[in-house]
């Protein structure tokens, strides 16, 4: 099967320049990236700050488009800008502050952005509307201004949003980051659902471990390259390469790796408490 | 605390006044304000006042609300009130040393008073019973010609609804800016205007890069929404007219008909 998302060797530089528009010097923030996401995967994919992996997302969504290489998304080629708003619409963004991408002062307005954008006729796009509400589980605040929310409420505002739209799969660019632990927990549990209910892909960009253990796919990136590749199962296990690429391991894993160095008997890539727990005794 | 600031004074009630669409609102204000300007005889403001008096009734907003609005020009009345009672000339009726009043400084001073009080009030029905949002949308809506002529008519509409949502979050971050620079020792109270308008400098250029910062991002997620203009957009709640709406605009229409028709427009 054709996969959803396709990145050729993909290469984008950030061209620093001094007041007078003097080049002084480049930054590679992607080089020669490869990855194909298939559809209705979960992909989950990490770095530190500087990793270029928001870069990444910013070229699915066509905010910019690669140097060199080639991204397809369902068969779209991001370059060609006759696509733009094709490859928008296929493949939905969710950015880092929730206050900076809720346009409307009400929850139902704002999540009727994008369909009104699309051109949808008015009946459809309230039939839209009331399904994404329904789907992130924020119905009953559908008449409340966004001011009123909390940060995790805002941000399933922003993927009702995205999810308005009919999008083949959606991008996440580190949604959780300005949220508190509460928050973050409401928003992967909204958007697990969406790739379990819904079938929608889902490519989640983080720096929290913990938020990729229902990942199908992981890819770790480093200075614009990817790193490690592989289940959650297998990158976590990986415990040593994690910590020289500056990510901070979950401390369930942590804990069973230690255990398993001093001699206990134990699987690699401890996900959870429970399966350590079950591990254990 | 700022959470629940809106521009405007929007009062939350259920009223016939709010229920209208606000296309009718606004040109209902026009319609008025417009005839407070041509009506010249005693007899006529009563109408006018008696007109206003039974929207505001219909509206179900305290009077309190309205007379609120009016404090802000309170000085502004006195003083231009003042002026013309004392320097009309005409038919002196009180003089002491080099001030006298005139019969008609009283009748144009008066007249101006009423007029400006009716004008205020006026205005602020439309704004008390109206959100910002259903504003901006009626305001996008009646201008709509006016993109034939290359007025950047949905442009201005979603800049102004735009900035209505980010008011609230500004002023919190302005909070949160300037406890900031208290805590670093900054002082927003004392000294002369000079001094204390300084020391703002610290809090506006904080405030001034993060809104910057914001209108880039909310830029960028608003094209990855798709949001390419106003051409080709559908409405997610289009202004319809209902049966309501045409009877308050025949209502309107019968109003200056009356003034007319009684005679109590004078055109100069």
């Amino acid at each position: 099967m054709k996969p959803l998302i396709d990145a050729n060797s993909i290469t984008y530089e950030y061209i620093r320049r001094d007041d007078e528009g003097n080049v002084e010097g480049i930054t590679t923030a992607l080089d020669h990236v490869d990855l194909q996401v298939k559809k209705g995967d979960f992909i989950a994919i990490l770095g530190h700050n500087g990793s270029g992996k928001s870069t990444f997302a910013k070229l699915l969504n066509a905010i910019l488009t690669p140097a060199e290489g080639t991204i397809y998304v369902d068969g779209f080629d991001t370059s060609d800008p006759a696509n733009v708003w094709e490859v928008r619409r296929k493949a939905g963004m969710v950015f880092q502050n929730p206050d900076n991408q809720i346009i409307a002062q009400v929850v139902e307005e704002d999540v009727g952005f994008g369909p009104e954008n699309l051109g949808v006729p008015t009946k459809e796009i309230w039939e839209r509307v009331i399904e994404s509400l329904k789907a992130l589980g924020i119905y009953e605040l559908r008449k409340k201004s966004p001011n009123r929310l909390s940060g995790g409420q805002k941000q399933r505002v922003s993927i009702a949003g995205v999810l308005a739209m009919h999008p083949e799969c959606i991008i996440l660019d580190e949604p959780t980051a300005m949220l508190d632990p509460r928050g973050r927990r409401e928003v992967i549990r909204a958007v697990r659902a969406l790739n379990d209910v819904e079938n929608i892909t889902i490519i989640l960009i983080t720096h929290y471990m913990e938020e990729i253990v229902n990942a199908d796919r992981v890819f770790v990136m480093n200075e614009g390259k990817i790193a490690m590749e592989g289940t959650p199962r297998e990158i976590f296990s990986r415990v040593e390469e994690l910590q020289n690429l500056s990510l901070t391991v979950p401390a369930v894993t942590l804990l069973a790796h230690e255990l398993k160095k001093a001699g206990v008997d134990l699987p690699d890539g401890v996900l959870t408490k429970e399966e350590l727990v079950s591990c254990l005794f | 605390m700022f959470r629940d600031m809106t521009l405007g004074q929007y009062y939350p009630a259920e009223s016939v006044i709010h229920k209208l669409d606000p296309r009718v609102k606004l040109v209902a204000t026009f319609v008025y304000i417009l005839s407070l300007f041509f009506i010249g005889s005693v007899t006529g403001y009563l109408l006018a006042a008696l007109f206003l008096l039974s929207v505001i009734a219909l509206s179900r907003v305290p009077i309190g609300f309205m007379v609120r609005g009016l404090r802000a020009i309170v000085i502004l009345m006195v003083v231009a009130a003042l002026f013309n009672v004392f320097l009309t000339p005409g038919e002196v009726i009180f003089s002491w040393r080099m001030f006298s009043v005139t019969k008609e400084g009283c009748f144009i001073a008066a007249k101006m008073v009423v007029r400006l009080t009716l004008l205020i009030m006026g205005s602020s029905v439309m704004t008390l019973t109206t959100t910002p949002a259903n504003l901006t949308d009626g305001l996008e809506k009646l201008l709509g010609p006016l993109r034939k002529i290359r007025v950047p008519v949905h442009e201005m509409a979603m800049m102004m609804s735009i900035a209505l949502r980010f008011i609230p979050i500004l002023v919190e971050e302005t909070d949160r800016i300037m406890k900031a620079q208290i805590a670093r020792g900054a002082d927003f109270e004392s000294g002369n205007l000079i001094r204390r308008a300084k020391s703002l400098i610290p809090l506006l250029i904080p405030l001034f890069v993060s809104a910057f910062r914001r209108a880039n991002d909310l830029a960028m997620a608003m094209e990855a929404r798709c949001y390419r203009g106003g051409a080709g957009r559908t409405k997610m709640k289009p202004l319809v007219y209902s049966r309501r709406d045409r009877i308050a605009y025949l209502i309107l229409a019968l109003y200056p008909a009356l003034l007319v028709a009684i005679g109590y427009f004078h055109f100069r």
